[in-house]
């Protein structure tokens, strides 16, 4: 009997994933989100902009500005509120808890992290608790930056120390109410923490994180330190010491033991990390802010590598690309390049060779983007840091968010709001609320947004 | 018999019924082959998260136990389901991985007396004892104990549920009736003798390997209670 009941719960099983495992598609993506969080397939109520304070503007506070985006709400194209956090802390990433409920927007300067709720109330964001002892608790981690989820906890990459304030630094892991849990160091010549050097270069440094679950694979990329990010533009560019502290490396880890593996030699500031969708893709995509290059980082017969997979613009000009965003099919890659000011879209249909497809100006110095999961929409800002913006004065000093509409392969404008003439700040990185994540209705009577399960 | 056999076929019936509206879905690794070679257990550290809540609970008996009773100083592995729920990447998913871990662990006698599953309902009202049994029952002649429970009331539950930050909401039609279903995220605690939650799984990481593999760690002489002892060579 026993052997019968096995056999016929085999059966039913591989009946169920004969059934079950048909070909499954994705529908674009939030773009950066971690896999398996809750996504918003349809159009999102609002945009969250993480935004730096700027001197003579406003409260000149950092702050966390809520926009209205669904095109049924009778707000739509307009600042709803923002939360002010009490100074200014060079506001950079932010990035949402598992469950979505909470936001942690990370600072470079002073590395405090204002978590927000955003579930509670998803159009009026409340900040709900503030850690202030990062540096401590991590044992001396400096520039908090991205803060990805992971199951119940954040990984927050850093991007500096305070030793000697340059780049070697660490990834550093709390709870999701906010208690640190470990620091895991970025390999480095003097110790590579079990890691292999692939190349000529194991500098420590840190940037991005983000995570193949179903490969085991975290991947790390590498900027400079608080002594570079922290200084004005035109100093450093001048300084020719300063200029040669900046990362080269991508590191991929051991997702599950917390392990560096292999150091990749990926010469020239590597930023932001996106990574494939598809379930067979096992690849993702950086980009180079100095040599201007995009990278594939990828598994090849079980074993991880690197390469050049195409040239963002004319590098001798230093376009200087910033973000980045992979569409959910995999087939493109939006580039950001903040020195033209244009968004610059490449056919990633084959991986090993980037081709650019489409370019339009946003405007000057344009940073970050976020695009809708159905790729419909598509949200740019300005500024990338508070030292390095184009400082011609609050003024003359463009600071947008803009929204566009993506159609048939081409940007139709939708609405800007102006962040200097409405006394925000310097507009950064950009996050998706809606309604019904939490299972709640707009109250002014709006469509609710449309979520994948 | 006839309660074992509905126990084992109910995870594929609930499943397969519901297939065709997850078709933009990507079906969770714990369903299949884990698709990489995990990490050999202790040779890594299981980082120390906060001390696991306890509270009372009912178990299929109707017995009041608090959990730290039923934690008994074994490395228990807790989820939190209905019975109810239809999401092939959530409770069902967790109850196979369950299932697979009890069926691969009760072949060494040794390591499945240290380890103990708890399946805790956050649907009171419908999973009563009585709904329980029917798993329980299907799970009581193995060496690993899989204990299926549930709670007196929402009040009692709530606490719980904020401590493991469990978070449920209950869902409901465009005329505001109960639809039956109750989204959540799916969480796994992995919680040590000491009643230390040391790993924390969702859909994307839940594997029978790699679960197995943690609590194999834990108890791995190469390791303090899942803290790497001394640094391997390379």
């Amino acid at each position: 009997m026993k052997k019968l009941i096995s056999t016929l719960y085999g059966m039913l099983m591989s009946a169920f994933l004969a059934v079950a495992l048909v070909p499954t598609q994705a529908f674009s993506d939030e773009t950066c989100m971690s896999p398996y969080m809750a996504k918003i397939v349809g159009q999102e109520d609002y945009v969250y902009v993480w935004t730096l304070g700027q001197v003579g503007v406003g409260d000149e506070q950092d702050k966390l500005v809520t926009i209205a985006v669904n095109p049924n709400s009778p707000h739509y194209g307009n600042v709803i509120g923002h939360v002010s956090v009490g100074g200014r802390n060079e506001a950079h990433h932010s990035g949402f808890t598992d469950d979505r409920h909470y936001l942690w927007a990370a600072t470079l300067d002073t590395s405090k992290i204002f978590i927000f709720d955003v579930h509670t109330n998803p159009n009026k964001p409340k900040l709900h608790k503030v850690i202030t002892n990062f540096v401590k608790a991590s044992g001396g981690i400096v520039g908090p930056h991205t803060t990805y989820a992971l199951p119940g906890r954040m990984m927050i990459s850093g991007l500096s120390n305070n030793q000697d304030f340059g780049g070697r630094t660490a990834l550093v892991e709390y709870t999701n109410d906010g208690t640190y849990v470990a620091t895991y160091h970025m390999p480095h010549d003097e110790n590579l923490y079990g890691a292999t050097k692939t190349g000529q270069i194991a500098d420590g440094y840190g940037y991005d994180v983000r995570a193949l679950p179903r490969r085991n694979v975290m991947i790390t990329s590498s900027f400079t330190g608080w002594n570079n990010y922290m200084m004005n533009l035109g100093k450093l560019m001048g300084d020719s010491d300063a200029m040669k502290r900046f990362g080269n490396t991508v590191v991929v880890w051991d997702l599950h033991s917390r392990k560096p593996k292999k150091v990749f030699d990926v010469p020239g500031a590597p930023l932001e990390i996106r990574c494939a969708w598809g379930s067979q893709n096992n690849y993702c995509f950086t980009t180079t802010a100095l040599t201007s290059q995009i990278w594939l980082i990828y598994e090849k017969d079980g074993e991880w590598q690197t390469e050049s997979v195409g040239t963002i613009g004319d590098p001798a000009k230093i376009p200087l690309p910033v973000d980045i965003s992979i569409t959910a099919d995999d087939k493109h890659l939006w580039v950001n390049t903040w020195n033209d000011g244009m968004t610059r879209v490449f056919d990633i249909s084959d991986p090993h060779n980037a081709k650019e497809v489409y370019t339009k100006v946003i405007g000057d110095q344009v940073n970050m983007l976020s695009q809708s999961w159905d790729g419909k929409r598509v949200y740019f800002t300005s500024s990338l840091l508070a030292n390095w913006d184009k400082a011609d004065g609050p003024e003359k000093m463009p600071q947008f968010f803009k929204a566009y509409d993506y159609k048939d392969g081409e940007l139709q404008f939708k609405f800007a709001i102006d962040f200097a003439t409405e006394k925000l700040g310097m507009p950064h990185q950009m996050r998706f609320g809606a309604y019904s994540l939490y299972a709640k209705s707009p109250k002014d009577g709006a469509k609710v947004a449309e979520l994948s399960k | 018999m006839f309660k074992k056999i509905l126990f084992i076929c109910l995870l594929p019936l609930v499943a397969s019924a519901q297939e065709t509206i997850y078709d933009s879905f990507v079906l969770a690794p714990g369903w299949t082959k884990l698709s990489f070679i995990p990490p050999e257990s202790g040779t890594y550290t299981l980082p120390t998260y906060p001390k696991a809540t306890n509270g009372n609970v009912i178990n299929h008996k109707s017995e009041v136990k608090s959990l730290y009773q039923l934690y008994d100083n074994k490395i228990t592995l807790l989820n939190f389901m209905y019975t109810t729920c239809t999401d092939i990447n959530g409770c069902p998913l967790a109850t196979a991985v369950f299932h697979k871990i009890q069926q691969k662990v009760s072949k060494d006698p040794v390591l499945s007396k240290k380890i103990r599953l708890l399946s805790l309902s956050f649907d009171p009202k419908n999973d009563t004892p009585d709904v329980l049994k029917l798993y329980a029952t299907g799970t009581d002649k193995q060496l690993v104990d899989w204990q299926f429970l549930t709670s007196s009331s929402p009040e009692l539950l709530d606490p719980i549920l904020r401590g493991y930050q469990q978070r449920i909401v209950k869902e409901y039609d465009e005329n505001g009736n109960y639809i039956g279903s109750i989204s959540h995220i799916l969480r796994v605690f992995l919680i040590d003798q000491e009643k230390n939650v040391r790993n924390i799984y969702s859909v994307s990481f839940l594997h029978p390997d790699l679960l197995i593999n943690d609590i194999k760690t834990l108890l791995d002489p190469k390791t303090k209670n899942g803290t790497v002892i001394a640094r391997s060579a390379n």
